[in-house]
C-alpha cells in the first residue's frame, strides 16, 4: 500500500538532486542576504546609503582613493583593508558594494516572496471563484484577466513611479507612501496573480469533474466548503510550484521596473537598482552589473530547481506546471 | 461555434476598450502637464492656457478620450513631444522589430525542438541532464546582463560585430543580417531553455499516448514514429505558446534589446514614449499590443478547445 | 574650382577681420569635401528654427538657418559675440533703447534661388507667435506682439519693413538689453513667407546658410549637403562668415551612448554631439586627450535650489550652512571631473562674472550655523531627475543634509515630467532640489531671470528659489533694460555677490562637455560654440 501522497512527494524530493542542490543555494542566498547586518557593522563599518566619495582607505599601509578624480570608483579590495569595501565602492558615491549587495538582496527578496504570495493567494481566490461557480462570474473573473494580461505594465510602472513619487497613494484608509517598496510589490503581485490565476483556473475546471468533489456536492457540501475543503487542498501542489517559479520571475520583473525608475526608490539598495546603476558603468567597471545580475541568476536558478522538483514530485505530469513557465515568460519581457 | 465567436469578439472589444480608459486615466492622474512640456520651460501661463486649447486639454476628460480615440482610429494622431505622426512612426520602427522577435524566434525555435527532441528520447540519460541543465541556466539569465555583456565584449572589445543600427532587408540583406546577429543571438538565448523544457515535457507526454503505440504496432520506423506522430503533436502547443509569447515579446525583451543595441524599433519607441509620458505614441502602441495579445490569446482559447476536449470553455453553458 | 576660390576668399576676409576662427590661414593640411557622420542620443527636438529650443536643434541649425545677426564662429569669449549675418551691420539702437534699425543685405537668395526680402523677416516673427513657440517670450516685448499672439491684430505693429530698401525698424514697448542677443537665436532665423505655422521637421524650409538639410527623418536621422546658394551667392555678400569644409553631413539617432564613443573610436562616427558618458571619461581622457578628445566649456551653471518661503530654508543661515558643508572634491568626483566648481549665479564666461568665495567648503561652520538657527522642522524633501550624474549629485546633497541633523528623503521624478513638477509652486514637500540651468544666449540677464521675484509663476516657475528681494528685483529689471558695457557688467558683478549672501541657491559647478572626434578629423581646426556646440562649419577630414 503506497504512503500517503504527502510523504511520496518529500520521498521524490529528496531523491531529486537538482531539487536539493537548488535548496542548498538558496538556503545559502538567504543567509548572505541575511548577514547583512552583521556584515556592515562589524566588517564593513559602513551602511548601505552611506557616501565615501572624497574618503580614503588604507589598503596595506597605502592610503587609497575611494573615488579617483575623474569619478573610477574602488575596484575589489577583498580583505585587503580588514572587510572594507570587499567587493569595492559602487559608483561615483562610493557606498561599499558588498554591504549594498547584501541589504540589496533582502529588499529585492521581500519583494519578490511577498508579490508572489499576494499574486497567488489572489490567483487562488479568483480561480476557485471563476472555476466553481462558472457562468457570470468567471465572465467577468476571466475578463478581468485578459485585461489584465494584455496590460502595459510598462506604462503602468512608469505613471505609478512617477505619480507616486510626488504624492504618494492614499486608497480610503490605505495610504502608501512615495518610495514605498510595496509600489513594485503592488504592480508584480497584480501582473502575476492573473498569470497564475489561469492556470489554476484550468486545474479547477478539471477538477470538478472528478467523482470526490461530485460526492461531496451529493452529500449536501454548500460551495463555500467544496472549494475550501475539497478544491483547494487538491490545488495546493499546484500553486506552491506556481509560488516558487513566480518568486524568480518577481525578482526579474522588480529589476526591470527598477531599471525603469518605478520599482524601488534612490538611494535605496535592491538588486535591481543596482543593476540600473551598474549598467551606466559597464564599460569602466562591469563587475557592477556583473555582481547583482550573478546574483539574481543564482537565485531564479536556484528557484526553478526547487520549483522543478516540487511539480515532479508532487504532480509528475501537471499541465498546469508546464504553463507556469509560461506566465513566467510573458511576466520577465512583459515588465523587463 | 458561432455564439461562442461572438462572445469571444465582444470580450475581446471589451477588454480593449477597458485598456484604452485605463490608460488614458493613467495618463491623466500623473502629475504631468503635456502643455506646459509642449510650450517649452520659457512658457508663460498665458502661452500655456493658448497651447491647452490648441490641443484641447481644456476640455472635459470624456471629450478628450473621444478625440484620442478618434484621432487613434483614423491614423492621424499626433505625438506631443515631437509632433510626429504617431502611425508613421509606428510604421518605421516595424520592420526592425519584426526582424528581430521573428529572427530570433526561428532561431530558438529551432534550436528548442533539437533539444527537446534530444532530451525527451534520452531521458533520463546524461544528454537530457545537461541539456535540461543548458536550459534551466538559460531561463535563469537576465536579459540585460547577456545583451550588455555581449555587446561591451563581443562588439566594442573584439569587434566581431556592429554595436548599432538597423539596416533594412531590401538595402542590403547581407548586412541586415550582419547587425541582426548579436541581438538574435542574445534573445535566442533566453528562451531556449524556456521552449526546450516545454517541448520535452509534452514529448514525455504524446510518447504515452495510444496513437503512439498503434503507430508503433503497424511497424513504422522508430525514427518515422518519433518525428511524424510524437514530435508534430508535441509542436501544437509550442506554437500555440509561441504566438502568446510574441505580442508579450514585442513589449518586453525587444525593447531592452533595441535600446542596447539601438535598432530604432517599435519597441524603442514605447519606452521613449513612455519615458516622455507621450499619450499619444502609449495609446497607440498600447492598443497595438493589447490588439494582438488578446486576438491571439482567442485563437490559443479555441485551438486548445479543439486539441483538448477534456477542458471545455464557454460551450458547456 | 569656383568652390575654393569661394573658400580662400572667406579664410582671406577672416583672417583680416582677426574675429578668431581657427585655422584658416594656419598651415591646415586639410583636404576639402568629404562626408561627415554626426551621432546624437536625442535626434534634434525639431529642424524648425522657429521652433527648436534644445541645444541639439540650434546645433543642427546653425549654419543652416541665419537670422538678421549670428554669434561669430569662435570659441569661448570670442563665440559670444553677436555680428551681422543677414543684415549689414550690428543694429542701430535708439537713445531711449526702444527702436532698433537693421538693414538687410542685398542679393540674398534662399537655396531654392528665391530672393530674400526684408518684409520676411517680419513674416518670421508672425510664424514664431503662429507656431506657439517657446521663444515668443523673447520677442513679446516688441509693440503689438501680445495683440498679435492673441488674435487680436492680423500682424505684428512693431515691425515696419521696406522690401525697396531693405530697412527693417522694430520697435519696443521698453527697452531690452538682452534683445540683440535675441535677435541672434535660431527663433529669429528668416524662413520664405508662407512658410506654414506649423512643425516643418519632416520637411524643412530652404536654407540660408553653408548648408542645406536635403532629408529628414525625425527623431532618426537627417543630413545635409552643401547650399549651391551659398557658394553662388550668399557667401560672396557674407564673407565674414565660414563656408565649411565638409561636402555633405550626415547625423544620426543612436540610442546607446557607449555605442556612440565605440563607433568614435573605430572610426564608424566623425562627431559625437552629446558630453561622453561619465562611466568612459577617464578612459577615453587618458587614450584620447590632445589628439581626438578635449574638454570645451558650456555656459551653464549647475546648483541646487532651495525654498526661501519654507522652513527650514526660509533661514538664510540655514541655506549659508549649505554652501559651506557641500565638498566641491565631492561632486567634482560625482560629475566624473567634468565640472568646474563654483559659487557663483553667472558661469564664467558670461560678462559680469566675477569669481568670489563666500563659502569656503568647512563643514564645522556649516554645524555651527545649524545649531545657531536651530531649524524646529528637520523634514526635508530633496527632489532630483533620473538622469546621471544629476542623481547621484542629489543623493550626495541628501547625504549631506542628513550628516548636517535634518532628515532628508530624496525624491526621483522622470526626467520628462521633473520641470513641471517643481516648476509648480504647489507642489507639496517642495523644499530644495537639484536643477541645471544652460544659457539661452549669453547674457547675464539669462541667468539673473531666475532670481527675479516678479518671475515666480504658478506653472513651469524658473524662480524654483521663489526668492524675492524687492531690491534684487527692482536691480535686475533695471539692468535687463540697459544695453551691456563695462558699467553693466560690473554691476551685474555686484548683484551676483549679493544675492549669494542671501545664499537662495548652492551652485555647485559649471559643467564642461567634451570634444570628441575620430582620428581623421583634423583636430586642431575644430570650433566649439559656447552657443552652439560642434560648429559644422570648422570639420574638416585630414
Amino acid at each position: 500500500m503506497e504512503g500517503s501522497p504527502r510523504r511520496t512527494a518529500l520521498r521524490r524530493l529528496r531523491g531529486d538532486r537538482g531539487a536539493i542542490a537548488g535548496l542548498v543555494l538558496f538556503a545559502a542566498i538567504v543567509v548572505f542576504v541575511l548577514a547583512a547586518p552583521l556584515w556592515a557593522n562589524h566588517v564593513a563599518d559602513t551602511g548601505p546609503n552611506a557616501t565615501h566619495t572624497t574618503e580614503k582607505v588604507e589598503v596595506d599601509g597605502e592610503p587609497r582613493e575611494v573615488v579617483s578624480v575623474e569619478g573610477k570608483p574602488v575596484g575589489p579590495l577583498w580583505l585587503g583593508a580588514g572587510g572594507k569595501f570587499f567587493l569595492g565602492a559602487d559608483g561615483r558615491l562610493g557606498r561599499d558594494e558588498m554591504v549594498r549587495l547584501m541589504y540589496g538582496g533582502r529588499t529585492s527578496l521581500f519583494i519578490s516572496l511577498t508579490a508572489s504570495l499576494i499574486a497567488t493567494l489572489s490567483a487562488l481566490a479568483l480561480a476557485l471563484l471563476a472555476g466553481w461557480f462558472r457562468g457570470r462570474v468567471d465572465a467577468v473573473i476571466s475578463f478581468l484577466l485578459d485585461v489584465i494580461w494584455a496590460f502595459p505594465v510598462l506604462l503602468l510602472g512608469i505613471a505609478l513611479g512617477t505619480a507616486l513619487a510626488v504624492g504618494g497613494l492614499q486608497l480610503g484608509p490605505l495610504s502608501i507612501s512615495a518610495g514605498s517598496i510595496w509600489i513594485p510589490t503592488l504592480i508584480g503581485a497584480f501582473v502575476f496573480a492573473a498569470y497564475i490565476a489561469r492556470p489554476l483556473r484550468g486545474e479547477v475546471l478539471a477538477l470538478r469533474e472528478q467523482e470526490f468533489v461530485k460526492a461531496a456536492v451529493a452529500g449536501g457540501a454548500g460551495s463555500g466548503r467544496v472549494m475550501l475543503g475539497e478544491l483547494l487542498p487538491n490545488l495546493v501542489p499546484t500553486a506552491i510550484v506556481l509560488f516558487t517559479v513566480n518568486v524568480a520571475n518577481m525578482m526579474l520583473l522588480e529589476a526591470g521596473l527598477s531599471f525603469l525608475g518605478a520599482g524601488v526608490q534612490a538611494p535605496d539598495a535592491s538588486w535591481g537598482t543596482m543593476i540600473a546603476g551598474g549598467f551606466e558603468q559597464i564599460v569602466s567597471s562591469p563587475r557592477l552589473m556583473i555582481l547583482p545580475s550573478t546574483m539574481i541568476f543564482l537565485t531564479v536558478l536556484s528557484l526553478n530547481l526547487i520549483g522543478d522538483g516540487l511539480g515532479t514530485a508532487l504532480n509528475p505530469r501537471s499541465r498546469a506546471t508546464t504553463e507556469a513557465h509560461t506566465g513566467r515568460f510573458e511576466a520577465e519581457y512583459e515588465g523587463a | 461555434m458561432s455564439a461562442f465567436l461572438l462572445k469571444r469578439l465582444a470580450r475581446m472589444l471589451g477588454v480593449l476598450f477597458v485598456i484604452s480608459v485605463a490608460v488614458f486615466l493613467i495618463f491623466n492622474v500623473m502629475p504631468n502637464e503635456p502643455a506646459a512640456q509642449i510650450a517649452g520651460k520659457s512658457a508663460t501661463p498665458q502661452l500655456i492656457a493658448q497651447v491647452e486649447e490648441t490641443w484641447g486639454f481644456d476640455e472635459p476628460l470624456p471629450e478628450q478620450y473621444l478625440t484620442v480615440m478618434k484621432l487613434t482610429f483614423t491614423g492621424e494622431l499626433v505625438s506631443y513631444t515631437r509632433q510626429l505622426d504617431v502611425d508613421e512612426e509606428i510604421w518605421k520602427g516595424l520592420p526592425a522589430t519584426l526582424s528581430l522577435c521573428l529572427g530570433a524566434a526561428v532561431i530558438w525555435l529551432l534550436l528548442a525542438i533539437v533539444f527537446g527532441y534530444l532530451s525527451a528520447f534520452r531521458a533520463g540519460k546524461a544528454t537530457d541532464r545537461v541539456l535540461m541543465l543548458v536550459s534551466l541556466i538559460s531561463i535563469s539569465l537576465p536579459i540585460f546582463l547577456v545583451s550588455s555583456l555581449a555587446l561591451n565584449y563581443l562588439s566594442y572589445k573584439l569587434e566581431l560585430f556592429p554595436s548599432s543600427g538597423y539596416v533594412g532587408i531590401t538595402e542590403d540583406p547581407l548586412d541586415w543580417a550582419y547587425h541582426l546577429i548579436l541581438p538574435w543571438t542574445t534573445m535566442a538565448v533566453l528562451f531556449v531553455g524556456l521552449y526546450a523544457r516545454v517541448l520535452r515535457a509534452n514529448l514525455l507526454e504524446v510518447m504515452d499516448e495510444d496513437y503512439v503505440r498503434t503507430a508503433r504496432a503497424k511497424g513504422l520506423g522508430e525514427r518515422q514514429v518519433r518525428i511524424r506522430h510524437v514530435l508534430r503533436n508535441a509542436l501544437l502547443p509550442i506554437v500555440t505558446l509561441f504566438g502568446l509569447d510574441f505580442a508579450a515579446l514585442i513589449g518586453g525583451a525587444a525593447i531592452i534589446t533595441e535600446y542596447i543595441f539601438s535598432l530604432g524599433g517599435i519597441g524603442q519607441l514605447t519606452a521613449n514614449a513612455v519615458a516622455d509620458l507621450d499619450l499619444p505614441p502609449v495609446m497607440a502602441l498600447s492598443m497595438l499590443a493589447a490588439f494582438f495579445v488578446v486576438v491571439l490569446n482567442t485563437l490559443v482559447d479555441i485551438a486548445y478547445t479543439w486539441l483538448d476536449p477534456r477542458i471545455k470553455l464557454e460551450r458547456a453553458q | 574650382m569656383r568652390k575654393l576660390g569661394a573658400v580662400l576668399v572667406v579664410c582671406g576676409a577672416i583672417a583680416a577681420s582677426a574675429i578668431g576662427v581657427a585655422g584658416c590661414g594656419s598651415s591646415s593640411s586639410g583636404k576639402e569635401g568629404g562626408t561627415l557622420k554626426v551621432s546624437f542620443v536625442a535626434g534634434a527636438d525639431y529642424l524648425d528654427p522657429q521652433l527648436s529650443y534644445f541645444a541639439e536643434g540650434w546645433s543642427s541649425m546653425y549654419n543652416t538657418y541665419l537670422p538678421l545677426l549670428t554669434y561669430a564662429h569662435a570659441e569661448g569669449d570670442a563665440g559670444n559675440e553677436v555680428i551681422p549675418a543677414l543684415a549689414e551691420d550690428l543694429p542701430t539702437i535708439s537713445k531711449d533703447g526702444k527702436t532698433y534699425e537693421l538693414t538687410l543685405r542685398k542679393g540674398l537668395k534662399y537655396s531654392d534661388g528665391k530672393p530674400i526680402k526684408a518684409s520676411d523677416f517680419k513674416a518670421t516673427i508672425e510664424r514664431l507667435f503662429e507656431v506657439e513657440s517657446p521663444g515668443i517670450p523673447f520677442f513679446t516685448d516688441i509693440v503689438g506682439a501680445e495683440d498679435f499672439l492673441e488674435g487680436k491684430a492680423k500682424e505684428i505693429a512693431g515691425i515696419e519693413t521696406d522690401d525697396e530698401t531693405g530697412q527693417i525698424t522694430i520697435r519696443l514697448v521698453r527697452p531690452r538689453g538682452p534683445f540683440v542677443n535675441e535677435l541672434a537665436t535660431p527663433f529669429a532665423a528668416v524662413v520664405p513667407p508662407g512658410t506654414p505655422a506649423k512643425d516643418q521637421t519632416p520637411n524643412p524650409p530652404p536654407a540660408t546658410g553653408p548648408y542645406e538639410i536635403v532629408e529628414s527623418n525625425p527623431g532618426r536621422s537627417w543630413s545635409y549637403r552643401r547650399n549651391p546658394e551659398w557658394a553662388r551667392n550668399n557667401a560672396k555678400l557674407m564673407p565674414d562668415l565660414p563656408s565649411g569644409h565638409v561636402d555633405r553631413i550626415e547625423a544620426k539617432v543612436v540610442s546607446n551612448d557607449s555605442t556612440q564613443v565605440n563607433e568614435i573610436e573605430q572610426g564608424d562616427a566623425n562627431w559625437m554631439f552629446d558630453p561622453l558618458p561619465p562611466d568612459q571619461v577617464a578612459e577615453v581622457r587618458a587614450r584620447f586627450e590632445g589628439t581626438q578628445y578635449r574638454t570645451v566649456p558650456s555656459n551653464s551653471t549647475y546648483y541646487f535650489w532651495m525654498n526661501t518661503t519654507r522652513p527650514p530654508f526660509d533661514d538664510v543661515k540655514v541655506r549659508q550652512a549649505v554652501n559651506h558643508a557641500l565638498d566641491p572634491a565631492a561632486l567634482e568626483r560625482i560629475n566624473a571631473g567634468e565640472i568646474t566648481s563654483t559659487q557663483q549665479v553667472l558661469p564664467p564666461a558670461i560678462p559680469g562674472y566675477e569669481q568670489f568665495e563666500l563659502y569656503p567648503h568647512d563643514v564645522k561652520k556649516a554645524k555651527e550655523l545649524i545649531a545657531e538657527a536651530d531649524p524646529a522642522d528637520r523634514d526635508v524633501t530633496v527632489w532630483t531627475l533620473n538622469i546621471s550624474p544629476n542623481d547621484d549629485a542629489a543623493a550626495y546633497y541628501q547625504d549631506v543634509l542628513n550628516k548636517l541633523g535634518f532628515d532628508a528623503e530624496l525624491k526621483t521624478v522622470n526626467a520628462n515630467s521633473y520641470f513641471t513638477v517643481i516648476g509648480n509652486p504647489s507642489t507639496p514637500d517642495l523644499d530644495t532640489g537639484w536643477i541645471n540651468f544652460f544659457q539661452d544666449y549669453p547674457h547675464p540677464d539669462d541667468f539673473f531671470r531666475a532670481l527675479d521675484g516678479a518671475n515666480i509663476s504658478s506653472v513651469n516657475n524658473v524662480n524654483l528659489a521663489q526668492f524675492d528681494d524687492p531690491k534684487v528685483n527692482a536691480k535686475i529689471q533695471e539692468l535687463a533694460e540697459q544695453q551691456l558695457g563695462p558699467e553693466q557688467e560690473a554691476e551685474y558683478a555686484e548683484l551676483d555677490r549679493e544675492v549669494m549672501e542671501q545664499a537662495p541657491w548652492a551652485p555647485y559647478g559649471n559643467r564642461s562637455l567634451s570634444l570628441f572626434v575620430s582620428d581623421d578629423i583634423d583636430f586642431d581646426e575644430v570650433i566649439w560654440s559656447p552657443t552652439f556646440a560642434g560648429d559644422l562649419t570648422s570639420f574638416q577630414f585630414k
